[in-house]
């Protein structure tokens, strides 16, 4: 093999073989790939729960976090003392709705980039964030108290809202041909118009719209137990669900005739693709509110570290997710303590500098 | 070339998109191992009728069949496993890695969940060296010339193990050499047994390397036969509209174009009697 070296525009020595060839290694190496993201995440994620749980008005030390997370993990919960009882009730819950809201933001903005074949879709695109918003301003306005309980007002009718979005946005699209393309603009119509009217609506009744506002910026706040278990199971059931079907994923990258002609039913497959990440973001928005970037970002990042096969790219984009919007909800809670700081204008403080120099660095190999 | 089976029949089909006519009434049968070519200009339905054949578009009238077997009684996998297309470029927007993507041509066989097989991993590697793509196999879409991309869309293409391939414009931004080689890599594909059917607009390829030509002019067959007995000057000139030089060298014979035709005067038309050109 020749020596030759090139130097590169950071200024750094390569070997110019080596630079512009490599051979792929197979599944067993992608094996391995999988088991060290999954592996590497995991540890990220239990150092920054633990710290999440130190952080907040009362003061936890590191260690005490530490034993008091191992206690509640030996006796299956039942708290004791103040510590316990703060970290059990309070912010565990909060730390599960982070990781998994992170995790679901994530794969589903990497799948509707995939199937929509844009880098700037987001989760968002089928209308449901909007659909969310303008259903909880006008429960909220509205006075609505859903089944007598009030603390289910604003996620309950999120949903309602961004269901019913998803459903105008696939009846637009399907009626216009049912193209990628279709979804896109069809979601960016009814996302506009709903849009629209929710700012309305707030325009004649600036009085109330605190509350509204502090829902959608997104907050972990008041997330209770109840809340972190309705959240959790369908969101994990749904995110098993895509992850099984990775590999048609990359399938439908090669665009829907190549998909096709090597036997995947794009159509039908879209569609699942649709409603899973539609309920998968519907249930975040629901209790966490709108959070920005994640979906959008984390899946860049992801396949600029691991590329662009699904099945790393989907566990990959989940660990990222769930450390990065731990790692803002940390900050939330401590850079202005005890004001709570809202998370989606965190992430995006926090995220943007660290994209730019991602991008700067690898974004000409990553054809950005 | 003598057919010893049929691969591809094609029976009066017709196909419109809206109320355009973009095929009508194609017959053609393709035998194991034969090397097609389809020749025409711009809109003269070759791309159709590729993709009508593998059902990616369902034709309105007549029928088709794949290894004897009627396209409408199959599904999307049987397809799959009988026929691959290979279109004239990649999507590379998405930073798959070579091997990635030349292993989806395995999609129709995979069985795992997730992963491809040891067969399938072998059948991979095989292709990867085969085309000459294994060193470079680790490297995404996006950093590959257009000439590597053109070999691992043939890798990907011999991974399906289809018994039929349709390759639109093979040439297409393609230098001289790779041309040539890719061309070569298809005929050595047929000799093998594969039926290949290609489309292109380079005529001087087709008749080199294709058992057969069939030359489209508006959706209808115009000609259909050895690449000697389809290219000629009034053939090319009433197709294509254009006028040509033939020379012959060896087997081959090459076509140059010299000069877009006159259209014909209005006298001419009486005198030769296509007063239907006049209407």
């Amino acid at each position: 093999m020749s020596s030759e070296e090139v130097i590169d525009r950071w200024g750094r020595k390569r070997h110019a073989a080596k630079s512009r060839q490599g051979k792929a290694h197979g599944v067993k190496h992608a094996k391995l790939k999988l088991m060290t993201i999954i592996g590497l995440g995991l540890v990220s994620l239990t150092t920054l729960v633990i710290l999440s749980l130190t952080f907040g008005t009362i003061k936890i030390t590191f260690l005490d976090a530490l034993d008091s997370t191992i206690s509640l993990i030996t006796k299956f919960g039942d708290p004791e003392g103040m510590n316990e009882m703060v970290i059990y009730h309070l912010r565990m819950p909060r730390a599960v709705a982070v990781i998994i809201v992170g995790a679901g933001l994530s794969a589903a903005g990497a799948i509707m980039q995939a199937l929509i074949r844009n880098p700037l879709v987001d989760p968002y695109i089928t209308g449901v964030s909007s659909g969310a918003g303008f259903a909880v301003t006008l429960a909220v306005l509205g006075g609505v108290y859903i089944g007598g309980l009030s603390v289910l007002t604003v996620p309950l009718s999120a949903i309602i809202g961004a269901v019913g979005a998803f459903f105008l946005t696939m009846i637009l699209a399907e009626g216009a041909g049912g193209r990628a393309m279709s979804y896109v603009l069809s979601g960016v119509i009814i996302g506009i118009g709903l849009g629209a009217g929710n700012t309305l609506l707030m325009t004649f009744n600036a009085e109330q719209v605190h509350g509204i506002l502090f829902w959608m910026f997104g907050s972990f706040a008041y997330i209770t137990w109840e809340d972190a278990v309705i959240i959790t199971v369908p969101v994990a059931i749904c995110l098993f669900m895509v992850l099984m079907y990775a590999r048609d994923l990359n399938t439908i990258l090669l665009g829907d005739e190549q998909a096709q002609q090597l036997g995947l039913n794009t159509r039908r497959f879209k569609k699942i693709m649709v409603v899973l990440v539609s309920v998968l973001t519907a249930l975040c928005v629901a209790f966490c509110g709108v959070i920005g970037f994640v979906g959008l970002i984390v899946p860049h990042v992801a396949r600029i570290i691991v590329g662009g096969d699904h099945r790393l790219l989907l566990p990959a984009s989940m660990m990222i997710g769930a450390n990065v919007l731990l790692v803002a909800d940390i900050a939330c809670k401590t850079l202005m303590s005890p004001t709570e700081l809202p998370i989606g204008a965190v992430i995006s403080v926090i995220g943007v500098p660290f994209f730019a120099f991602l991008m700067l660095r690898e974004g000409k190999r990553y054809a950005m | 070339m003598q057919c010893e089976e049929t691969m591809v029949k094609v029976e009066k089909i017709s196909f419109g998109y809206n109320s355009k006519k973009a095929l009508k009434g194609i017959e053609l049968e393709a035998g194991k191992g034969e090397f097609i070519g389809l020749m025409g200009p711009n809109g003269s339905g070759k791309t159709t009728l590729m993709r009508c054949i593998n059902r990616l578009l369902t034709i309105q009238e007549g029928l088709i069949f794949l290894a004897d077997h009627e396209l409408k009684t199959l599904n999307m996998m049987d397809i799959a496993k009988l026929c691959t297309t290979i279109p004239a470029s990649i999507p590379d927007d998405f930073s798959l890695k070579v091997r990635d993507f030349v292993a989806l041509g395995r999609t129709p066989y995979v069985t795992n969940w997730w992963w491809e097989g040891d067969e399938d991993e072998k059948i991979v590697d095989e292709a990867l060296e085969e085309f000459k793509v294994s060193d470079f196999s680790g490297r995404r879409l996006n950093e590959l010339s257009t000439g590597e991309k053109a070999r691992v869309l043939l890798a990907k293409g011999v991974v399906q193990r289809p018994k039929i391939m349709l390759v639109d414009e093979p040439s297409a931004h393609l230098d001289l050499k790779y041309q040539l080689q890719v061309m070569e890599s298809l005929r050595s594909l047929s000799r093998k047994g594969i039926t290949v059917i290609t489309a292109s607009h380079d005529i001087n390829l087709l008749t080199k390397y294709c058992d057969k030509v069939i030359l489209l002019s508006k959706g209808e067959i115009v000609d259909y036969g050895s690449p000697h007995d389809v290219v000629n000057e009034k053939a090319m000139q009433e197709v294509y509209g254009v006028d040509v030089s033939l020379v012959t060298k060896g087997d081959t014979i090459f076509v140059l174009p010299m000069k877009p035709s006159e259209p014909p005067t209005d006298a001419e038309i009486v005198k030769t009697g296509q007063r239907g050109m006049l209407a």
